[in-house]
């Protein structure tokens, strides 16, 4: 789609147009501060100069001691939205105080109109040199030898990559090289709101609960407030339209995977899989314990709105749902059939194979996986930090219910990652949404053996 | 509008320009003078690219890398992709449904706007506002209405025990839940042409067949509508070829992404050279789609001798 991530806690449009205008004056706000910022650091950096800086400056070599390069400027992209982007400017402002000699310039964009640019630059030749990167496009740059092989400058200043994240470092390696590094990560998690559990006198959700348990739970929550004879409010709610949001946790829950060994065949047609897709069909149409998808694809989240008592989704939602004054728990999500899982998916800094300051970039990615970056990305609650030793220490203990979050990583499965991503998801999602979620007119299993011969045929050709 | 009248008389300039010189001439350099910019602007941002297209087409190109020539393997895939076949289905029906039906409402209200009554200038801005706001404003408006739950048309029907509908996630109702918003947002522009046509009309043609004893329809049948055929011809062509390149409407009521019901041809495009890395593919979709309109667009001119009657 078009958008893979309208489900990063935009659903509702409104919210979607605000980031997009939010997202607009940011970007002349950034220009206006970018021109301003660099003047006023560059003045306390020649008024004094740091001892180090100057004592490096002596021996060319690059070497973990800082950036001793000539002066660059470099530009740096992301997508996000207005808290995002402060967010990110923050960590930018406290790199030019201790890199003086090099200016970040950020740029930022919505999603679909972020990846849109970024490709023109590519062929036009002119992308920004550091980037934001989602881990399932990843290979679809790094296979076309845009992005620069990071390993060299890690070697050479003997940067240490066990500092972060396994899984989220893994998304950036390839047999050739390591071609970013992890800025964050998301994880799936189920959220709940402790008033309606209070009120209904339900137990909440703990690291105990399976499917039964949720089902039965959900069925407790799900109630006729006004007598209409509908539901207006459910046990559940989660996202439908992507398979970050839940459904690629029930298929590992269920024993099933996406893809084969090989990356060159699925494997969603076994049972298993298929049954992980089956079991949220049926909490929306057997159980109905959770909307119709249609109901809240204009509207935004049931669960942020009140009408929902607990949401499968993203850590990128616990800031909305505490800003939208819901009393929220957090838990692990419902064990299957074969055990724990869940989805973490990073979000990397990668840089432009063609850049003109491939030092300066690398200067400027290392330090955004930085603890001092990280920790002050934590603070938004967005996404949780790469970085271990933030995720265990300042992050796990930063909010009720983030140390769930920092545990799910060690039975977490990264979200699928490779070479042709958006066209596989379009073509799997058109198919479930119209006849698995949006309208029970196909089991799951029916579904995908109607879309499989063309999912195969495109990663056979990837 | 009514230099579409002036258009067909030719260019004065130019018959100038043919004898060689004179006042006339002048007026014709002076012409070309002013029109340069746009003619520049046109041969450089739209000839170019356009020409590029038509090489990229013929290759496969994912826009990061150099692109390889694969002759007219694209257009022979395209022949045989469902989801391309699909778009251009939903396209001809948008279109079919979308021009004729936001012609006569147009029409219509262009008739009944063309009156001196008190206020009347407030009431045309009014048709026009939807014309001069963003399409995500307006589709935001309308994913009210359309919406499931609380919408204001189900509501509506709900007055006469018609059950709630999902409007837009409905394969059966999403285009034609397009087609109206599309349709309402674009009325204000064939207004503004046939209005313009319509005080274009003399007066005194009106009275001369009043006093011959014609009646309201027949004023109208005889007199107004050979006249307004000018204004009817240009609307018309607009409304064409936009509604083949309709694109945004279906980017944001559809959301997450389309479905086989609301996928266009331009989305196919945009879907194509943006998220899928084919950009060659896409660049094929976008000639075939130019082909379509060019070839009807063709058709559309050459009919107007039977239909259209300039003053």
């Amino acid at each position: 789609m078009l958008s893979d991530r309208t489900h990063r806690g935009a659903t509702s449009l409104q919210r979607r147009v605000l980031a997009l205008v939010g997202g607009a004056a940011l970007v002349f706000s950034a220009c206006g501060g970018s021109t301003t910022s660099p003047s006023g650091v560059s003045a306390t950096a020649s008024a004094a100069p740091p001892p180090s800086q100057a004592a490096s400056s002596a021996s060319p070599a690059p070497s973990d001691a800082g950036y001793t390069g000539p002066e660059a400027t470099i530009s740096y992209s992301i997508w996000g939205d207005p808290a995002e982007i402060k967010n990110q400017q923050a960590v930018v402002d406290a790199f030019h105080v201790v890199n003086p000699k090099i200016t970040v310039k950020v740029t930022v964009s919505d999603w679909d109109t972020y990846w849109d640019k970024l490709q023109t630059g590519i062929a036009g030749g002119d992308a920004p040199d550091v980037f934001a990167m989602d881990g399932p496009l990843f290979p679809d740059y790094q296979s076309r030898d845009v992005l620069l092989d990071l390993k060299p400058y890690i070697d050479r200043s003997g940067y240490d990559l066990g500092q972060l994240a396994d899984q989220a470092v893994a998304d950036f390696t390839t047999p050739t090289g390591q071609f970013g590094l992890p800025r964050d990560l998301n994880v799936i998690a189920l959220f709940y709101n402790k008033k309606m559990f209070d009120a209904a006198s339900a137990p909440y959700p703990d690291e105990t609960w399976d499917w039964a348990k949720l089902v039965q739970v959900a069925h407790k929550l799900t109630t006729d407030t006004n007598g209409d004879g509908k539901p207006d409010q459910w046990g559940f709610y989660t996202e439908t339209s992507d398979m970050e949001n839940y459904w690629s946790s029930l298929v590992w829950q269920n024993g099933g995977d996406i893809l084969a060994p090989d990356g060159k065949s699925t494997v969603l047609g076994t049972d298993q899989a298929a049954g992980g897709i089956q079991f949220l069909q049926d909490l929306i149409w057997k159980e109905k314990v959770m909307p119709d998808p249609a109901l809240f694809a204009e509207v935004g989240d049931a669960f942020e709105q009140g009408k929902a008592a607990m949401e499968a989704n993203g850590s990128w939602l616990v800031a909305t749902h505490q800003a939208a004054g819901i009393d929220l728990g957090i838990a692990p999500l419902p064990k299957g059939p074969a055990g724990q899982a869940t989805s973490i998916n990073p979000t990397g800094a990668v840089v432009y194979a063609k850049t003109k300051s491939p030092d300066a970039a690398w200067e400027f990615v290392k330090y955004l996986a930085s603890p001092a970056a990280q920790t002050k990305l934590m603070e938004l609650r967005a996404s949780l930090p790469a970085n271990k030793e933030v995720l265990a220490g300042p992050y796990a203990s930063s909010f009720d219910g983030a140390k769930v979050l920092a545990d799910a990583l060690a039975y977490a499965h990264i979200k699928p990652s490779f070479k042709g991503y958006n066209d596989f998801a379009t073509t799997l999602q058109t198919e479930l949404d119209a006849n698995v979620f949006n309208e029970p007119t196909e089991t799951a299993k029916q579904a995908i053996d109607k879309v499989l011969p063309a999912l195969n045929e495109l990663l056979a050709g990837q | 509008m009514t230099a579409l009248g002036s258009r067909r008389g030719g260019f004065p300039g130019r018959r100038g320009g043919s004898r060689g010189g004179g006042p006339l001439g002048g007026e014709g350099r002076w012409a070309l003078l002013f029109l340069a910019p746009t003619l520049v602007g046109l041969a450089v941002l739209s000839a170019g690219p356009v020409l590029a297209t038509l090489a990229i087409s013929l290759t496969k190109w994912d826009l990061l890398q150099a692109p390889q020539l694969v002759a007219l393997a694209n257009f022979v895939q395209l022949a045989s992709d469902d989801r391309f076949l699909k778009a251009l289905r939903n396209t001809a029906f948008y279109t079919v449904v979308s021009v004729p039906l936001g012609m006569l409402i147009s029409l219509f209200l262009a008739l009944a706007l063309n009156q001196t009554i008190r206020g009347i200038a407030w009431i045309r801005t009014a048709y026009f506002l939807p014309v001069v706001t963003s399409t995500i404003a307006i589709a935001l408006v309308w994913q009210w209405i359309y919406s499931p739950d609380s919408g204001l048309l189900n509501q509506f029907i709900g007055i006469f025990g018609i059950a709630p509908q999902k409007w837009l996630s409905n394969a059966t109702l999403a285009m034609p839940a397009i087609v109206a918003m599309s349709v309402w947002q674009g009325l204000g522009t064939n207004i503004i042409i046939f209005l313009a046509g319509l005080q274009a009309i003399p007066t005194d043609l009106l009275d001369a067949a009043s006093v011959d004893g014609a009646g309201r329809w027949a004023r109208f049948r005889n007199v107004v509508l050979p006249l307004l055929t000018p204004s009817i011809f240009f609307t018309g062509i607009l409304s064409l070829i936009g509604s083949f390149q309709v694109f945004d409407q279906v980017f944001v009521l559809s959301r997450p992404r389309p479905t086989e019901a609301t996928i266009t041809v331009v989305y196919f495009i945009y879907e194509n050279g943006f998220k899928f890395f084919k950009m060659g593919y896409a660049t094929a979709a976008s000639w075939i789609l130019f082909i379509i309109v060019a070839v009807l667009t063709a058709i559309y001119f050459r009919s107007q001798n039977r239909w259209v009657h300039y003053q």
